[in-house]
């Protein structure tokens, strides 16, 4: 897989593809792009059958270890890749260690281990036992192995001792990666930790630095500790540690940022060049019934930035969730009906909001891409903004 | 026009079985057939749309809980549940009656209706009348509706109250008949109770056979009584029920029950069975039950039948499903599939057999699969050497 990216400076918008891999020579992601987040290897609510009633170009499933620890056996018997084990094969897989939708809980780091919540419990991984499940899985991307278990409230300590176990985590992945014949393909992103301390990023990025090859992108990891909090994060406050990164990161490789971002906070971050996202906050804000219903066009008739279906009043709101949208839950399904199947607890209520957020959340990186095609990314920005700032006020 | 027009295509020439078919306000449906049940108005997580794409002609939803939610008035302005649930198919729904007294301790039954407290913040003492529950099934506005009944379980040996919900049932079919609002439309079915007596069986069928009606259903049936018992009952009723008309047998739906009583003459079935099941992670196939989470399936790179012609089975393994049966939701999704398409083509296959005169070959091949020993038991052997149909 290589990627390719345009231009190329520091901390400026840009455009990119990931394309010819070799399993799949047909399919080209263009950058910025949002990754499948995926929970045991479905994106939840929906399965991959039906997503194909979404969308039916190409995509990477984001695929967090936590959900797939129970398969670590079995896939060391299985012949094909993880994305045929989950039966998405034309899909690309990206191997991730947190899952971004849970909160990796705090305090439970340990010297040159790292833990993952899986649904029996605390599991650790070191950087041997992490290379085995990623040898094993053959994704066509992954996160090398990394403590990122810092927020912007981190002590110097934690940030010291994320830094000391990463690094040594680096080094012996990276080592493995180079030494395995399953893995030459795969698609290497390392992970930058570091908290929010500007020196302590600073010291692993030259680290890294020393020895880069197979390293094909990087993961600014590090600045939450994932979850539903990190929709709320304030820009201000992760800007200049982002800045202070990407300033220090070859420009040609492809940078990617973990977590339920909102959209405003999607395009600051593709302001200062972050090519790969993921659909985790589709998810969380499914889980709460909420969808989005924020414009994405001037022409997308909404005076509303998300609705949430379980209020009663849409109990006889025959409209689609967002009129004029082209999702299979819109086309065909109204709010009432949606309303109904939420308040009664049936399974399809869940899977037609997902579907409507995860195909808007579609359009909405769409839409970003021909915005700085067009360079209009800063018209698209203030709308969103303001359409978030109202929102936030009739809350 | 008639909203229900019947025709039988071909009968079996040693059973009772036939292949029909039956057109509906929403389409034709092959008999026999297996109706999967839709609740709350949707079916365990499936889109309509795939339902349509895997072939389903009909399914069941509930009048007592699309009664208490979303309500009448929901389902009229939004034109029934059809167009409210995206469902271009066939529907039917049951009277609300049986699933009342099911779900609800305090249900009385009287001359009126079923009287019980209701659910509601107000906890006020509601009745449900055969007129009331055809005004929603009317609201509700599927293909085919049912009577309200007075259900008596089968399990109950007084003699008497059984007479009497006989009696009760015929005459509250007459007032069902009366409220029917949409006859050009929806189809009244009046069902057969009698629990296990022979003769209040017989009077039951034999009054609401001179009803106008295009349809019967056997009810009171698949509550715990013994197999012996069951099969007689549904023998005799489809005895008495006149052939050119459907005969729906309520809540059956285990495999065997089925290729028995298509062998009996039944032609439509229900059970929440085999969606329930795939909740628990538990797959059907023609062998038995396969419970997915059972250690033994965490390697096994199978499908869960490499016959089976449903997605699920064309793209996940059984090592894949049993890590994530009952832990994804999704997983339910995708075992209801796979279950819905074993019993559409168990029920395929039986139309098949039927239609080619080889419906015998495929009850002894059929329970040879489920019997490699052949140690059937004897309800199956009774029951369809009566139709003259012998195993072994
Ligand atoms: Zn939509
Ligand atoms: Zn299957």
């Amino acid at each position: 897989m290589k990627f390719y990216v345009e231009p190329l400076s520091k901390c400026t918008q840009r455009l990119g593809s990931l394309s010819e891999i070799e399993s799949k020579p047909t399919v080209n992601i263009k950058t910025p792009a949002v990754m499948l987040h995926t929970q045991g290897g479905q994106i939840p609510h929906i399965t991959h059958e039906v997503f194909k009633l979404v969308s039916r170009k190409s995509q990477i499933l984001q695929i967090p270890l936590a959900g797939m620890h129970t398969f670590k056996e079995a896939m060391q018997y299985y012949e094909g890749t993880i994305s045929s084990f989950i039966g998405s094969k034309d899909s690309l897989s990206c191997l991730t260690l947190q899952d971004p939708c849970n909160i990796t809980k705090q305090g439970h780091h340990s010297t040159l281990k790292v833990p993952i919540w899986t649904k029996n419990g605390k599991v650790y991984y070191d950087a041997k036992s992490y290379m085995d499940v990623v040898e094993s899985f053959k994704p066509d991307i992954y996160f090398l192995l990394s403590d990122g278990d810092t927020n912007i409230s981190s002590s110097e300590k934690r940030i010291a001792k994320s830094v000391s176990n990463t690094m040594n985590f680096y080094k012996e992945c990276l080592d493995r990666h180079r030494k395995s014949d399953a893995l030459k393909h795969s698609f290497v992103i390392a992970p930058i930790v570091g908290g929010y301390k500007q020196i302590s990023r600073e010291r692993y990025i030259s680290f890294i630095l020393e020895d880069m090859k197979n390293v094909d992108g990087f993961l600014i990891d590090g600045l939450h500790n994932n979850g539903p909090e990190a929709e709320f994060l304030e820009f201000n406050e992760i800007e200049p540690i982002v800045r202070c990164i990407l300033n220090k990161i070859p420009t040609e490789k492809l940078r990617v940022v973990q977590g339920c971002w909102n959209p405003v906070n999607i395009i600051n971050l593709v302001e200062l060049g972050i090519d790969l996202f993921d659909t985790s906050y589709c998810h969380i804000l499914t889980e709460r019934s909420a969808a989005m219903t924020f414009a994405i066009e001037i022409t997308d008739q909404t005076n509303t930035y998300e609705i949430n279906l379980r209020d009663s009043k849409y109990v006889d709101d025959f409209q689609p969730i967002l009129i004029g949208c082209e999702c299979l839950s819109c086309t065909k399904y109204s709010r009432a009906y949606i309303h109904h199947l939420l308040s009664v607890h049936e399974l399809l209520g869940p899977i037609l909001v997902m579907i409507h957020n995860v195909y808007h959340y579609l359009r909405f990186f769409e839409k970003i891409r021909s915005c700085i095609q067009n360079n209009t990314l800063q018209t698209l920005q203030l709308s969103i903004t303001e359409q978030f700032r109202n929102h936030q006020k009739t809350k | 026009k008639s909203p229900l027009v019947f025709s039988i295509l071909t009968e079996c020439g040693t059973s009772k079985a036939r292949v029909s078919r039956m057109i509906l306000p929403h389409g034709p449906v092959d008999l026999p057939v297996f109706m999967p049940v839709g609740t709350q108005g949707t079916l365990k997580g499936m889109l309509p749309e795939q339902l349509e794409e895997l072939g389903l002609q009909i399914m069941l939803a509930n009048t007592y809980h699309l009664g208490t939610k979303p309500g009448t008035e929901i389902l009229q302005k939004a034109g029934g549940l059809h167009k409210f649930m995206n469902w271009n198919g066939c529907l039917l729904t049951d009277s609300g009656g049986f699933q009342m007294v099911s779900l609800l301790k305090l249900a009385e039954i009287t001359e009126d209706g079923v009287r019980f407290q209701s659910l509601n913040d107000q906890k006020a003492e509601v009745m449900l009348t055969p007129e009331h529950s055809i005004e929603i099934q009317n609201a509700i506005g599927a293909d085919i509706i049912m009577q309200l009944d007075d259900v008596v379980k089968t399990t109950n040996p007084d003699k008497e109250r059984i007479e009497e919900s006989v009696h009760r049932t015929t005459r509250w079919l007459d007032r069902c008949l009366k409220a029917h609002q949409n006859p050009d439309t929806q189809n009244i079915f009046p069902i057969v109770q009698g629990t296990l007596y022979e003769d209040l069986r017989e009077k039951s069928a034999k009054d609401h056979i001179e009803r106008d009606v295009r349809g019967f259903a056997i009810g009171g049936l698949s509550g715990g009584e013994s197999k012996d018992d069951f099969w007689k009952m549904v023998h005799l009723s489809t005895n008495i029920l006149p052939k050119n008309k459907p005969r729906y047998l309520m809540g059956v739906g285990f495999a065997e029950d089925l290729v028995v009583c298509c062998a009996l003459g039944v032609d439509m079935f229900d059970c929440v069975f085999p969606t329930r099941t795939a909740r628990f992670g538990c797959a059907l196939t023609r062998k038995g039950q396969l419970n997915l989470k059972k250690e033994q399936f965490k390697k096994d790179f199978r499908p869960i039948d490499e016959n089976c012609p449903c997605n699920t089975c064309k793209n996940y393994t059984r090592a894949y499903l049993s890590g994530i049966v009952t832990v994804l939701p999704v997983a339910c999704h995708l075992l209801t599939e796979h279950n819905i398409v074993f019993q559409m083509n168990l029920m395929k296959d039986i139309r098949q057999s039927i239609t080619k005169g080889k419906f015998p070959d495929f009850v002894r091949d059929f329970m040879l699969q489920v019997y490699p020993t052949k140690n059937y038991p004897s309800w199956i052997i009774d029951s369809l050497s009566a139709v003259n149909i012998k195993l072994k």
